[in-house]
């Protein structure tokens, strides 16, 4: 039993979960679920979200002011918590991909060219 | 950061949309209703930690979460009664201890004054001595002259003004507002400046100032203390002018003093302040404002702001010797030039004021640790406690690990659950110090009124109390809720009592009970030396009666009588009457009695050469009787007799000074002086006298002479009565006696010298009770903690005792078992004591009479009560284990 593991692989995924949240809600407003769905998808599958791992980083992210949380309804007429990006959070996301983007070129260059395995 | 008000309601309903939203595109998918849900939570993953991290990261409800831990603590408390009744008494009891002598130590010796910058403050020396100095100390001056302290104030330059203070509060008796009774009045005689460089105001008229202390006699006024004016004069403003008469004085009060200002020395309230001009008025007798070497004041001065301690304490000793030397003059001689070279004024910081009772500093400084170890070996059953109680918590906290919970939030919860004990214990701790610590000082006999001392809890001791509580909490709750929440889940939840942490709880369990154990020893074997000692100290022959020998303080002055042979004569005629009272055998006035101070002084024997090493010689004023009313017996030549009182003088002097001064030759005839005045010269020796104790029980043998009364003109204080029967009977009698002279006279109550004896090693005796408390009340908890491990252990044996008892084994067997394995911790608990304890009483070997730090007897006295009470506290659950039905056992697994 390892509450300890959980915790790490949480911190590993922190940065990238919010990077990536921030990302999807720029096509628009979008309900947890919605999120968890759309990284999915987009990623094809390769990211796999833990659902419940989202909503901790919603509130973080709220907190910061990057995104605003209302009640709404869904496209299927239920009752769900509407997350939208707010002019900071665009701010960010653009610092944030910018970021990520130099960090991943940069790994990229250390591990050198893709051989065939 | 935003406060948010989102509550958990909220955010479960966001969680139950999601589900909702999922299973309804699961079910889009084609999907049965029962597989859509069961994988909309599986792809949720663990609902439960992600509520974890909500809370983690919602700060709004850290208090809403902190409320619930305190409500489930209180349920788990409630559910469990007397073990939480038993956890917060002994709390209550190693905090409550801690903050009462806390609240004395700082009421001795911590607490500011309450005057303006007390940081400012300084003392001229360390203010241990009282009385008078006619000599010029070769060392660390104490006590000044009245023109001493005046010449340094016109004089110096680091400090914005001094002050002096009469190192005698006066308790003459006086009248107050013309009223007919006498009472006592505490007086303490300071300068002019003593309200301004302490910057105390008045609450009502004005307080003295420098031209109140101008010409000798001439200022009959009077300041009274915020407390005196209180309780006497029922606080009314028009008090301003009420009179008190002293002697033949009559004062007028000018003003009352800022409340909470009890003056500078720490447990001692006067109820007047009046100018040292008025000295000789105050206190006939105890005159010396003309006179240079007079030495009796304490000095205490304001640093200006920025002067440090070093410039002061040099432009002090600067001005310091300046002075003397003009004092000395060109006939100094030789050795006090000599010892000038010597003297010295070390500055002390007065900010906390000065006290007499300090000398209950080490006394105290030793019970706080004595509790402080107390509170530790509480912790340790605290500890066990829990440890207990982890263990039969131990499935509920696998089950809430299980589905999710943290270990950082179960810790937490388990530290919430201890400091709710440690607040209940806290504060049943404060109220429990504030009784004791009234108590404490009730026990420092001061006379009638008690001992003026405010214990009262302040913030400092609100501060500590807080503190200790805190650390308490974190001592005895961390290791059980590290322990508690370090378990495998799944193990546990098969069996609660095969689980894998039981070896390790065990271990700690036992570790606690021999760390208890240990110090326990250490607090018995303590309390063992200072019994030991104290009984050694009071078997010491004081050489004197002090079975039946009544004391009693007579004040000639409060009534008016002068320093003078009328009042000798007075005295004279009152011992004889005295004297034939039915059941009285002998009256005698002193000038000093024992534990009551002394005068000594060096003397001068014609023909013998002086040395540096001579002791200097207890002197005794004293009736024609005493020896005999003291039963201190003649060895040589006579006692003293009413007719003693011709021109020329006479003395008894003891064994040692006759040893020392005449040695060698019959000192019966020999004539010796003492000191340069001319009533003190060539006495002459007529007897000599046993040994005995004069000032205390510690004293090495003093050389000692008394003289007679009768060629001494002057009045005296103590008035010793040897008696037969009953006290209570021969009292009136005395008081009726006289007041047949003088109804006037002001006479105390009576105590006998037994009393008086066993007041002088008053704190000897409140270390040595108070020690043996605590360190029975340590051995105590210690036996709750080994009661309670052995419970637990045996019970948990319970089956393999039933197989024993099944295979054959008898009672007796089972109950060895069980008493040897107390006998085992108790041993190693004993082994780590004895050194821990030798170590220790180091550390009091100043506070011991007659022993060596290291006492065996102690040592082993305290080994064998600790012994006795583990194999008490261990037989209760071993006749448990004999009690087992071995087939209800066996089952029992």
């Amino acid at each position: 039993m390892s509450t300890r593991e959980e915790k790490e692989r949480l911190e590993l995924l922190q940065g990238t979960l919010d990077l990536l949240i921030l990302r999807t809600l720029i096509l628009g407003p979008q309900h947890g679920q919605g999120i968890a769905r759309a990284i999915q998808q987009t990623s094809e599958d390769e990211l796999l979200v833990e659902h419940g791992a989202l909503y901790p980083a919603l509130e973080r992210l709220e907190d910061r002011g990057w995104i605003a949380a209302e009640w709404g309804t869904s496209a299927n007429n239920r009752r769900a918590r509407f997350y939208t990006l707010t002019r900071a959070g665009r701010k960010q996301l653009v610092a944030e991909t910018d970021k990520w983007r130099r960090l991943a070129a940069a790994i990229g260059r250390v591990l050198g060219p893709e051989t065939e395995g | 950061m935003a406060w948010k008000r989102r509550s958990t309601s909220d955010f479960n309903a966001e969680i139950a949309a999601h589900v909702q939203l999922e299973m309804d595109r699961l079910r889009e998918q084609g999907m049965s209703e029962e597989d859509a849900r069961a994988a909309a939570l599986r792809a949720f993953g663990n609902r439960t930690a992600a509520e974890e991290r909500f809370y983690e990261t919602n700060p709004a409800l850290w208090g809403e979460r902190l409320w619930q831990n305190i409500r489930f603590g209180m349920r788990m408390m409630g559910r469990s009664p007397v073990t939480t009744a038993a956890a917060v008494l002994t709390l209550a009891l190693g905090i409550g201890a801690n903050t009462a002598i806390f609240s004395l130590l700082n009421a001795v010796i911590l607490r500011d004054l309450p005057v303006r910058n007390p940081k400012e403050l300084v003392l001229f020396g360390p203010g241990h001595w009282r009385g008078s100095v006619d000599s010029v100390p070769n060392r660390s001056w104490q006590l000044f002259s009245y023109h001493f302290f005046q010449e340094f104030r016109r004089k110096n330059q680091v400090y914005a003004d001094v002050a002096a203070i009469d190192s005698i509060l006066m308790t003459p008796h006086g009248r107050v507002g013309g009223a007919a009774r006498m009472e006592t009045v505490g007086a303490e005689l300071v300068s002019g400046s003593f309200f301004e460089t302490l910057g105390v105001k008045p609450v009502l008229g004005r307080v003295l100032n420098e031209h109140d202390d101008v010409t000798p006699g001439g200022h009959p006024v009077a300041v009274a203390s915020y407390a005196w004016w209180q309780q006497r004069l029922g606080g009314n403003p028009s008090a301003l002018g009420t009179t008190v008469t002293i002697g033949s004085t009559t004062y007028t009060i000018i003003g009352v003093s800022a409340a909470g200002f009890s003056g500078v020395t720490v447990a001692q309230s006067p109820d007047v302040w009046i100018p040292l001009a008025m000295e000789k008025e105050v206190s006939p007798g105890w005159n010396g404002l003309e006179k240079d070497w007079f030495q009796s004041l304490y000095v205490i001065a304001r640093r200006k702001p920025g002067v440090g301690m070093g410039t002061a304490s040099a432009d002090t000793n600067l001005l310091f010797q300046q002075i003397m030397h003009e004092y000395a003059g060109p006939s100094a001689t030789a050795q006090q030039l000599e010892n000038l070279r010597h003297a010295r004024i070390d500055l002390t910081s007065a900010a906390t004021g000065l006290s007499q009772i300090r000398r209950f500093t080490s006394p105290l400084l030793i019970l706080m640790s004595v509790v402080a170890v107390l509170l530790i070996i509480a912790c340790a059953n605290l500890a066990n406690l829990l440890l207990a109680r982890a263990a039969a918590r131990q499935r509920e906290m696998a089950i809430r690990m299980s589905i999710g919970a943290g270990r950082a939030r179960l810790i937490r919860q388990l530290l919430v659950e201890s400091a709710l004990l440690g607040i209940a214990g806290g504060s049943l701790g404060i109220l429990l110090a504030s009784a004791a610590s009234r108590l404490l000082v009730g026990l420092v006999p001061t006379g009638s009124q008690p001992l003026p001392l405010d214990v009262a809890p302040d913030a400092t001791v609100l501060a500590f109390t807080l503190g200790v509580t805190l650390v308490t909490v974190l001592l005895f709750g961390t290791a059980p809720a590290l322990h508690a929440t370090h378990l495998d889940p799944v193990t546990a939840l098969k069996d609660g009592r095969a689980a894998s942490g039981l070896a390790s709880h065990n271990r700690l369990a036992r570790g606690l009970v021999v760390a208890q154990v240990a110090l326990s020893m250490v607090l018995l074997a303590g309390a063992g030396l200072f019994l030991r000692s104290l009984m050694k100290l009071l078997d010491v022959p004081t050489g004197f009666d002090r079975e039946n020998v009544l004391l009693m303080g007579v004040d000639f002055p409060g009534a008016g009588y002068g320093d003078d042979a009328r009042t000798e004569r007075l005295m004279r005629r009152v011992e004889d009457r005295v004297g034939s009272i039915a059941g009285v055998k002998g009256a005698a006035f002193a000038f000093v009695v024992f534990d009551g101070g002394g005068w000594t002084d060096s003397v001068t024997v014609p023909g013998r050469p002086v040395s540096e090493n001579d002791p200097e010689v207890f002197h005794n004023i004293v009736g024609a009787q005493y020896l005999g009313v003291l039963k201190m017996p003649v060895l040589l030549g006579r006692a003293l007799t009413a007719g003693d009182d011709g021109a020329s003088k006479v003395a008894v002097i003891n064994e040692t000074m006759a040893r020392l001064y005449f040695p060698g030759v019959s000192p019966l005839g020999r004539i010796f002086s003492v000191g340069k005045s001319a009533e003190w010269q060539n006495v002459q020796v007529v007897g000599v006298v046993k040994d005995a104790k004069y000032m205390e029980l510690r004293e090495k043998p003093t050389p000692a002479a008394f003289y007679p009364h009768a060629q001494h003109a002057g009045f005296l204080y103590n008035f010793l009565v040897s008696y037969t029967g009953e006290a209570g009977t021969v009292v009136p009698r005395i008081r009726r006696a006289f007041a047949e002279f003088d109804p006037n006279l002001p006479v105390s109550d009576a105590k006998t010298l037994n009393d008086v004896v066993s007041e002088s090693v008053l704190h000897q005796k409140l270390v040595a009770q108070l020690c043996t408390l605590f360190a029975l009340l340590a051995a105590f908890l210690a036996a709750i903690g080994i009661y309670g491990v052995m419970s637990y252990a045996t019970a948990r044996r319970t089956n393999e005792f039933g197989v024993r008892m099944a295979l054959g084994a008898e009672a007796g067997d089972v109950l060895w078992m069980v008493l040897r394995e107390v006998l085992g911790l108790v041993a190693m608990g004993i082994a780590a004591g004895v050194p821990l304890a030798a170590g220790a009483s180091r550390l009091v070997e100043s506070l011991l009479f007659g022993i060596a730090p290291f006492d065996p007897p102690a040592i082993g006295a305290a080994a064998v009560a600790m012994t006795a009470v583990a194999l008490f506290a261990g037989y209760l659950p071993a006749r448990r284990a004999t009690k087992i039905e071995p087939m209800a056992a066996l089952r029992y697994e």
